[in-house]
């Protein structure tokens, strides 16, 4: 059975394998390319932004000046971003490193969580549910997914699913009452 | 000066009285709380509590946020020491000597020189708050759009230049700030730039849902794609404060102290690197060099003296200038303005009485954290056994109604949930977040000083470069970005070191 050491040596190893895939100069040479994009397209919008020629005013107040200067420059870091990439050989192609059970788990926990926190701000709150019941719905189902595989290997997934309810409701109820009720602060 | 000591004294007498203290202990207390959470920043502290304050009174909200703000620098030194995971990113630099007393068995020692470190260089923070701030707004006050555009623009480059390892990326996410600013309707005639014929973009995006995206919902992604649990080494020792220490490196907590203030000053910088800075700085000058990271009390001192009397430092040219000196100090800018404080250098002409008061707030706040360090460590602690799948998803719905509160508008929400998952994505790739707040805070201010400036000088260019202090921070901002480039560095250096030469020489043949 591994220990907590060897869990956490193996998770720095993976996470720094991954760092160093994330900045990659490909990685680099990819964003920059969509950093000169939205230069481009900065600069080509304020442009084309109103002069206000017929509000008669001074010319070198057009509100299109400050983001020009602005497109220009995300321009300018994009294309050095772009040479120091290509210089550090972003065009070689790197070896395939094969990814690991731990990059997928990783993987797989980010968009779990990333679909949960967008379905509660992005849909959940402000449509008609009560706030204390849809922090409720959402914290509970966090923490009953996030402890699944923990709770399953204990065989407490019942119970876990029952401590998730209690601690979903109490933080609602909590926030809801904290918020509204002692600073009156609206909540959605 | 006289007067500015009269103003200083009623600021202490009104805020000694049962709720401002209990106020004070309160956002402290919180603040240490979400120090004591790995990941979760002081921006992201102050945010939340701008909207939980919202419906209080201004001096009471902002002595609130002050006493979170210090409060949670202080806590985040205690999971650099216990978990070797800075609490916040200014508690870095604690981790290498303050785990290292921890795996030795002195944990309760390391967190004592913190205790200590972090009361002696916020106290010395809040003399050099008393006493630079209204020093440094009478100079300003006879800057005009030409130099404000310059402070700004320095800012921004002098965040991208030293947050992070990347100054390009840096400076990208300077102008990319800057960029997000100017959406929206703009200050001078209320055109509405980049709405793409969307009324909700007119208001333009809101700080603190930005802030929060940011610091906040990116923060929780980061912390949840992370499955390991880390290991809390235990504490056996005793916690108090050791003021012996303080005294046997009272050279670190000076040096330290005036780095930390000049790193808060400096727009942009922030906490962190006044705390590597100082440790740096201690770790040159020690006869002990071999011991810092493996358990120094010198270079925890040092650290965490340096980032705490940043604060201080930071919120002088906040107060002064209208410019922030880190992105905690400018969470706390904006909950100024939307208490109706407009920080800049007319607040000593408006309201001098609040320089002072914020003198006090400061006060009660490093009082606030001695007391806890001396009382209530070991309770505190409890946080960190909290499991992040309970804590993160509740920080996130808090994050949900930090957006929400300032203004009830369901966009905010969004606008924090589209920056919060670019965060994350651009953090991943090693783009600095600090950079892009002050592009957000300053975009304004850039864009306003640029065209007045235009304005007045007839459409000219010259009087951005030939006034004095103009001259100055163009040179200073050119300067820094170009020291970035390898073969400008070494000719600076080479130049720089001819010039000392032909001094030293010269002075040399006058004796």
């Amino acid at each position: 059975m591994e220990t907590t050491e060897q869990m956490e040596a193996a998770a720095a190893t993976a996470a720094a394998a991954a760092l160093q895939r994330k900045i990659s100069p490909r990685g680099d040479f990819i964003a920059a390319l969509i950093w000169i994009a939205l230069g481009i397209a900065t600069t080509v919008g304020s442009w084309n932004m109103d002069r206000l020629q017929k509000q008669d005013i001074n010319p070198y107040t057009i509100p299109g000046l400050l983001p020009g200067f602005l497109g220009v420059a995300i321009i300018f870091f994009g294309a050095l971003m772009l040479f120091r990439a290509w210089r550090q050989g972003a065009l070689v192609t790197p070896p395939v490193r094969p990814k690991t059970a731990a990059d997928r788990a990783e993987t797989r926990r980010l968009w779990t969580v990333l679909a949960l926190c967008i379905g509660f701000g992005g849909g959940l709150v402000g449509h008609g549910l009560p706030f204390w019941a849809a922090a409720a719905i959402f914290i509970a189902t966090t923490i009953t997914i996030l402890q699944f595989d923990e709770r399953g290997k204990a065989d407490q997934r019942k119970r876990g699913v029952l401590t998730a309810i209690v601690i979903g409701v109490c933080a609602g109820l909590i926030i809801t009452l904290v918020f509204q009720e002692f600073f009156l602060v609206r909540l959605p | 000066m006289l007067e500015g000591l009269a103003m200083l004294g009623h600021s202490y007498l009104s805020f000694l009285n049962f709720w401002s203290i209990t106020y004070g202990l309160g956002g402290a207390f919180l603040g240490i709380l979400v120090g004591c959470m790995p990941g979760l920043s002081a921006t992201l502290c102050i945010a939340l509590l701008t909207t939980l304050t919202i419906k209080m009174a201004p001096n009471d909200a902002i002595l609130i946020l002050i006493c979170a703000y210090v409060g949670t620098l202080y806590g985040g030194s205690r999971s650099a020491i216990l978990l070797n995971i800075p609490g916040t990113a200014a508690n870095a630099a604690s981790c290498a000597d303050g785990y290292a007393l921890a795996q030795q068995g002195q944990a309760g020692r390391a967190i004592g020189i913190a205790t200590s470190g972090a009361f002696t260089g916020t106290l010395f923070g809040v003399l050099c708050l008393a006493m630079f701030t209204p020093a440094l707004a009478e100079i300003a006050l006879s800057f005009g759009a030409f130099e404000f555009f310059w402070l700004a623009l320095f800012g921004v480059a002098m965040s991208g230049s030293i947050v992070g390892d990347d100054p390009i990326k840096g400076w990208m996410m300077g102008c990319v700030g800057l960029l997000i600013a100017q959406i929206g309707q703009e200050g001078l005639y209320a055109y509405n730039r980049f709405t793409f014929g969307w009324d909700e973009l007119s208001g333009g995006i809101s700080l603190i849902p930005a802030l929060i995206g940011a610091f906040g919902f990116a923060e929780v992604l980061t912390t949840l794609s992370d499955p390991v649990e880390k290991k809390l080494i235990e504490m056996r020792d005793s916690i108090l404060p050791r003021f012996r220490e303080v005294a046997q490196y009272w050279r670190t907590v000076i040096r330290s102290g005036v780095i930390g203030v000049v790193t808060g000053i400096l727009p942009g910088i922030g906490e962190d690197s006044g705390a590597w800075m100082s440790y740096a700085a201690a770790k040159a000058v020690s006869k002990e060099k071999e011991k810092f990271g493996k358990g120094s009390i010198d270079g925890l001192m040092a650290a965490e003296t340096g980032d705490m009397s940043a604060i201080p430092g930071g919120i002088i040219p906040a107060l002064a200038l209208g410019i922030p000196g880190s992105a905690p100090s400018a969470v706390l800018m904006a909950a100024m303005i939307i208490h109706g404080i407009q920080p800049g250098p007319m607040l000593m002409i408006k309201t001098p009485q609040f320089v002072y008061d914020v003198v006090a707030m400061t006060t009660i706040a490093t009082f606030s954290i001695l007391i806890f360090g001396l009382f209530l460590v070991r309770p505190l602690l409890l946080v960190l056994r909290v499991k992040r799948s309970v804590l993160m998803p509740i920080i996130f719905v808090l994050c949900t109604v930090g957006s929400f509160a300032i203004a009830s508008r369901l966009f905010d929400v969004y606008s924090m949930l589209v920056l919060g998952v670019g965060a994350f994505f651009l953090r991943r790739r090693g783009y600095e977040m600090a950079p892009l707040v002050l592009g957000l805070v300053l975009g304004d201010l850039l864009d306003k000083s640029l065209r007045r400036g235009l304005v007045l000088s007839d459409g000219s260019l010259a009087p951005f470069f030939t006034r004095p202090i103009c001259a100055a921070l163009a040179l200073v901002t050119v300067l820094t970005m170009l020291m970035y480039i390898p073969a400008v560095n070494l000719r600076i250096r080479r130049g720089w070191g001819a010039l000392m030469g032909l001094v030293w020489r010269k002075k040399a043949g006058q004796e």
